[in-house]
């Protein structure tokens, strides 16, 4: 008998989690395969979610119905607010985890979807017929037919991993799992353009070795912050981390043994990613500085195991060995894990549409790392984007887009179709222009909507939403009818150093002062809604930024102006002479939707939009004369 | 839109010892072998050697006659003037000869450029700036030595480079403020947000500085304009004939601006001035609410600098006093005591303040004139020389003047409490507004400076 699905999702990690849930949710019926069915799930690094950027991202995710969010919230062991400092619209969730239950709780609610089924495979080719992909074939030689195909392998496709320069050099698509050859090669067959990229990872020690009394100890936030804002799972205990410094004695040791590490021995060739440097990177790179601090995080409630945060190398196992213990705390540690770095292979992503299907191979869809990215956030992203226009294609449905002021993922699709990758691409605040719009308290009001509109919620998640909006709604309402009488509000005013006011204020004209704080005028009022919450956040930030967010809505809208000028997938850009050379090469490599994705490519000056409109013009005009359809 | 392949004469007309007729676009390879069939060779042939000069028999394709006898070069695209491949003819200088190779070529496939499009082409090329582009436009007009210099250093790139640091040190801002919000727990100390208002400020310093030189770059492309004013008969007209007849100016006449008056344009120390006459208006009612003074009224509100004539003889009186302070808050006058020469005149009359005293006759005080007139326009530029970038258009004080605006409103954003991930706003304003005049900014742009500059670990 023939398995046959709407959508095969190949790959257990970040963003085939997502992808296959996504389309599950739809309605498709899904398969999720993947070599190991116990590593669903499986944090490579460090297992940690979120950050600046990428916990918005992880909040867009949930806001989407995705399993992310919820999947943290019921596994972390230590969470802070990054950037409490800053301003709110740039803070960013990180919370520490304990793998073995992230990897629990993604298992239990991937089995919540009836329509998605799991399957324990290693997958070696690819059914194609009249250049469309019609399915999977398993290592065992297994077909498994399906409309359209989602590829989510990471780093496994001819991963390879090294510790030291000569000697320690494994095939492996992560430590001690199979990398995966054959996908590889039947992908590369295909024509696509085809790279190689690194990236490394720190050794994990034993915590029974360590002197925490010579390390700082630093405790998460308390309260119950949540990642999800529609599904409530329980928060177990909570850990603190620690945190030391590298001295001289280990930049004595990285120094004399530079030679020996795979990526200074020349052993390895891929570009690898500059915010996330090793060790060796540190130290020839910055060799003025006297120390680097280390970030001791435990990795689960019941391992003493912890992951040595800021010192990700691919030295020998016995530099490694000794460098640790040159660490204040470390000077008895024992290594559980040893660091590596690993290779692997990518698809640059400009051979991606914005649906993230491959261009010219219909129903082949990629994401997660194999599109040149990095990072479980930016994973999961991608899987949910695939996921949804996957099943949507196969339904016959318009595509789920996401446009840049609308959310990180929206950034994040496009700089990697529009601009391409020449480093492994995370994400960060300052890739988007509309920051102020994209923020992690208002993710649910800005995604929410769409998904539930998509079809992509279920009842629990609905009524969720309906009652976050609402609450929202609520909030907004008050502060419009509240009013405050001078005699009221006046003592506490100057109690927070704020000016006190002659005539009386609405609460909008209140809240606009940002050492007001609102929730205790809600309690000089009997009828105000929960001030306390994220809703009343949401809204006061929204209005704190004020003017400025008046102007990225405007720019936003300009944009959206642009995008309203189609370009179409066929256009000669070759032929379009009034334009610079380099602007037609980076276009017909391009192929941008519109004029926006036009003028964002490196290399297309504003110049070249404004001939590229007449071009397009000229161009449209003459087809239509031909009578031909465009 | 299809691009053509266009021709024209790169040297004014008229009579010359050589002229330069150049020829641009795809066109460009077989225009020459229709003209030179020896050098382009026959369509297949490999083409001519790059960026080589070759002697070369010119022939009019229509009948095989004889041009001229003169030097071809060819330089292929993209690495031309234009960025299209590009030929040029070096021929004797006649303007019949330049006509008829002119209509060789046009016959040939190539059509008659418009004003500039040479330029034009070179811009959408990308191989200039707008700023550069500007500038060889500047350059062609320039009519002294002072606008010649400035626009030479921005076709060089003079302007372009200096507004492309500016913006570059914006970038650099961005990415400070960015590192402050990106990575602020990162092991390098995080930025403190007192060093981001310090770059700001220092910023907006420079911005101002290069604003400061944009009346005086703005008049070296127009000239400055100079109005004679005194009662009749104080030596105005001597005056004017003097400092442009001794200039040997171009005198015009240019229709709509001064049907009224003669405008002179006419280089002083150097520097360019536009110098009007008032004869023409002699008879109209002239003279400020009847003090007596004559001057080119409609010209007084737009004067750069104005020169009060009086004479000698008839000495300073209450007409020039009262006029002296209704204008010298608004414009600089110069007291020009005239016709010194004259035996009537009298040294003894009491000097009036930073007065020039002169005759035109015997030319005494004439240099002293023109020194003051530009010292007192072009103070700035003779103080920091023609390298140094100025601002010469309208657009591009706009431009600067907004830069300069929002990194200040960024530095008050911040002492308002306004926090750093909004008030960026305003700088990526202020580079927008630079990078329009020398080309955009990508976040790729600030990413790399974040990288570049700080020890960023994970
Ligand atoms: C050593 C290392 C260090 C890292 N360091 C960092 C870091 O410092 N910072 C950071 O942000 N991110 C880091 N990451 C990246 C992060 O782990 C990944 O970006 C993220 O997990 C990618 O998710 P993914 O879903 O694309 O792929 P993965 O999580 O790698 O999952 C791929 C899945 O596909 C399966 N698979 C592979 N081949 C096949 C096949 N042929 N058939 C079926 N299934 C297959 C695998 O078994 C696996 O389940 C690191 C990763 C590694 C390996
Ligand atoms: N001796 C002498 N006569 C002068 C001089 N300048 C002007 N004049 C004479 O003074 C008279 C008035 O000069 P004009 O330039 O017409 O004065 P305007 O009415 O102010 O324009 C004319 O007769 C001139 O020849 C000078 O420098 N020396």
């Amino acid at each position: 008998m023939e398995l046959g699905f709407d959508v095969v999702v190949v790959g257990g990690g970040h963003a085939g989690i997502e992808a296959a849930s996504a389309s599950a949710r739809l309605g498709c019926r899904t398969l999720l395969i993947t070599p190991d069915l116990d590593r669903i799930g499986q944090m490579s690094c460090n297992p940690a979610i979120g950050g600046l950027a990428k916990g918005v991202v992880a909040r867009e995710v949930d806001a989407l119905g995705g399993v992310m969010g919820r999947a943290t919230d019921a596994s972390r062991i230590h969470f802070k607010m990054l950037n409490r400092s800053r301003g709110p619209a740039v803070w960013g969730p990180r919370a520490q985890c304990d793998r073995g239950l992230y990897a629990r709780a993604v298992r239990r609610i991937l089995d919540e979807l009836p329509r998605l089924e799991i399957l324990q495979g290693m997958v070696t080719g690819l059914r194609i017929e009249e250049g469309q992909v019609r399915g999977v074939i398993t290592r065992e030689g297994e077909v498994v037919a399906a409309g359209r195909v989602i590829v989510t392998t990471g780093t496994f496709l001819r991963g390879r991993i090294h510790r030291g320069a000569r000697m320690g050099t494994v095939p492996a698509g992560r430590d001690g799992e199979a990398p995966s050859v054959e996908l590889a090669e039947v992908l590369e067959e295909l024509g696509l353009e085809m790279d190689r990229f690194k990236t490394g990872t720190p050794p994990r020690v034993d915590g029974r070795t360590v002197d925490f009394s010579r390390l700082e100890r630093q405790d998460g936030e308390e309260g119950d912050f949540r990642f999800s804002g529609l599904v409530e799972e329980r928060i177990p205990p909570q850990l603190p981390c620690w945190i030391t410094w590298t001295g001289d004695g280990l930049k004595g040791l990285v120094q004399e043994n530079l030679e020996r590490s795979a990526i200074y021995g020349g052993a390895l060739a891929g570009k690898g990613p500059r915010y996330c440097p090793s060790i060796e990177d540190k130290i020839v790179r910055f060799p003025d500085n006297p120390r680097h601090q280390v970030f001791l995080e435990p990795e689960g409630l019941h391992s003493r195991e912890l992951y040595v945060n800021g010192l990700s190398t691919s030295l020998p196992p016995e530099v490694q060995r000794a460098f640790l213990r040159t660490i204040p705390g470390l000077e008895r540690v024992r290594v559980t894990r040893l660091g590596y770095a690993i290779e692997y292979d990518y698809f640059p992503p400009h051979q991606l549409r914005h649906t993230l299907e491959v261009r010219g191979m219909e129903g082949l869809y990629f994401a997660g790392q194999i599109n040149g990215t990095t990072g479980y956030e930016e994973a999961a992203g991608q899987g949910i984007v695939a996921g949804f226009n996957a099943a949507l294609a196969s339904q016959g449905r318009e595509p789920f887009l996401l446009e840049r002021d609308e959310a990180y993922l929206g950034v994040l699709v496009d700089d990697l179709v529009t601009k391409g990758v020449d480093e492994p691409y995370r994400l960060f605040t300052s890739r988007a222009e509309f920051r102020l719009l994209l923020r992690q308290d208002n993710a649910v009001e800005r995604l929410g909507p769409k998904a539930r509109d998509l079809g992509a919620l279920g009842e629990r998640e609905m009524s969720a939403l309906e009652a976050g909006l609402a609450e929202r709604a609520a909030v907004s309402l008050w502060l419009d009818e509240s009013r405050f009488a001078p005699e009221e509000v006046n003592a506490l005013l100057e109690e927070w150093g704020s000016t006190p006011i002659s005539a009386s204020l609405s609460g909008r004209e209140l809240a606009l002062r940002p050492e007001v704080k609102v929730e205790a005028l809600g309690e000089l009022c009997q009828d105000a809604p929960d001030l306390t919450g994220e809703a009343a956040m949401a809204v006061t930030v929204a209005l704190r930024y004020g003017g400025y967010v008046q102007r990225e809505k405007a720019r936003a809208e300009k944009l959206r102006q642009e995008a309203e000028f189609r370009l179409g997938e066929d256009l000669p850009y070759r032929e379009f002479e009034t334009l610079s050379w380099e602007a037609r090469v980076k276009l017909s490599k391009v192929r941008p939707a519109h004029l926006a994705q036009a003028g964002r490519i490196p290399g297309v000056s504003p110049s070249d939009l404004q001939n590229l409109i007449l071009e397009v013009r000229r161009y449209r005009g003459s087809r239509v004369a031909k009578g031909s359809r465009v | 839109m299809e691009v053509d392949t266009i021709a024209a004469p790169a040297t004014p007309p008229g009579r010359g010892a050589l002229a330069v007729v150049r020829v641009s676009g795809p066109g460009a390879l077989s225009v020459l072998r229709s003209v030179a069939p020896k050098v382009g060779g026959s369509a297949g042939d490999p083409s001519p050697t790059a960026r080589m000069a070759v002697l070369a028999e010119l022939k009019d394709p229509r009948d095989q006659r004889l041009l001229d006898r003169g030097l071809v070069t060819f330089f292929p695209g993209p690495a031309s003037y234009t960025g299209e491949d590009l030929v040029e003819f070096s021929v004797h200088g006649s303007p019949l000869l330049v006509s008829m190779l002119m209509d060789a070529l046009v016959w040939a496939g190539a059509r008659r450029a418009e004003a500039g499009e040479f330029t034009r082409r070179a811009y959408l090329n990308g191989k200039l700036d707008l700023v550069r582009a500007e500038a060889v436009a500047d350059l062609i007009d320039a009519e002294s030595p002072a606008a010649h210099g400035v626009a030479v250093h921005q076709v060089e790139g003079g302007l372009s480079l200096r507004i492309a640091r500016l913006r570059s040190r914006l970038v650099d801002l961005e990415a400070l403020v960015m590192h402050h919000v990106d990575f602020p727990d990162e092991d390098d100390p995080p930025v403190p947000i007192s060093d981001v208002v310090a770059v700001a400020q220092e910023l907006e310093g420079e911005l101002a500085e290069l604003l400061a030189s944009a009346p005086e770059g703005e008049l070296l492309r127009e000239g400055a304009l100079v109005v004679l004013a005194g009662r009749p008969n104080a030596g105005k007209s001597s005056l004017y004939n003097a400092l442009i007849g001794e200039e040997r100016a171009i005198v015009t006449d240019e229709a709509g601006t001064t049907r009224d008056a003669l405008e002179a344009r006419v280089s002083l120390g150097g520097y360019p001035f536009r110098m009007v006459d008032t004869a023409g208006l002699r008879g109209e009612a002239v003279g400020v609410e009847k003090l007596g003074i004559e001057v080119a009224e409609r010209y007084l509100e737009r004067a750069d600098v104005i020169l009060l004539c009086f004479a000698a003889h008839r000495g300073w009186g209450e007409e020039e006093e009262i006029f002296l302070g209704r204008w010298s808050g608004r414009v600089p006058v110069i007291p020009v005591r005239t016709q010194i020469d004259r035996p009537e005149a009298g040294r003894d009359g009491a000097r009036i303040t930073d007065e020039v005293a002169l005759s035109v006759r015997s030319g005494e005080g004439l240099g002293e004139v023109r020194e003051r007139l530009s010292e007192l326009v072009y103070a700035g530029l003779a103080t920091s020389g023609i390298e140094t970038p100025v601002l010469t258009r309208r657009r591009q004080r706009l431009a600067v003047e907004e830069a300069r605006d929002r990194v200040g409103e960024f530095c008050r954003a911040l002492g308002r409490g306004v926090p750093a991930e909004a008030a960026v706003l305003e700088v990526r304003d202020a580079e927008a507004a630079l990078g329009d005049l020398v080309g955009g900014v990508t976040t790729e742009d600030v990413l790399d400076r974040v990288f570049r500059q700080f020890c960023i670990g994970k």
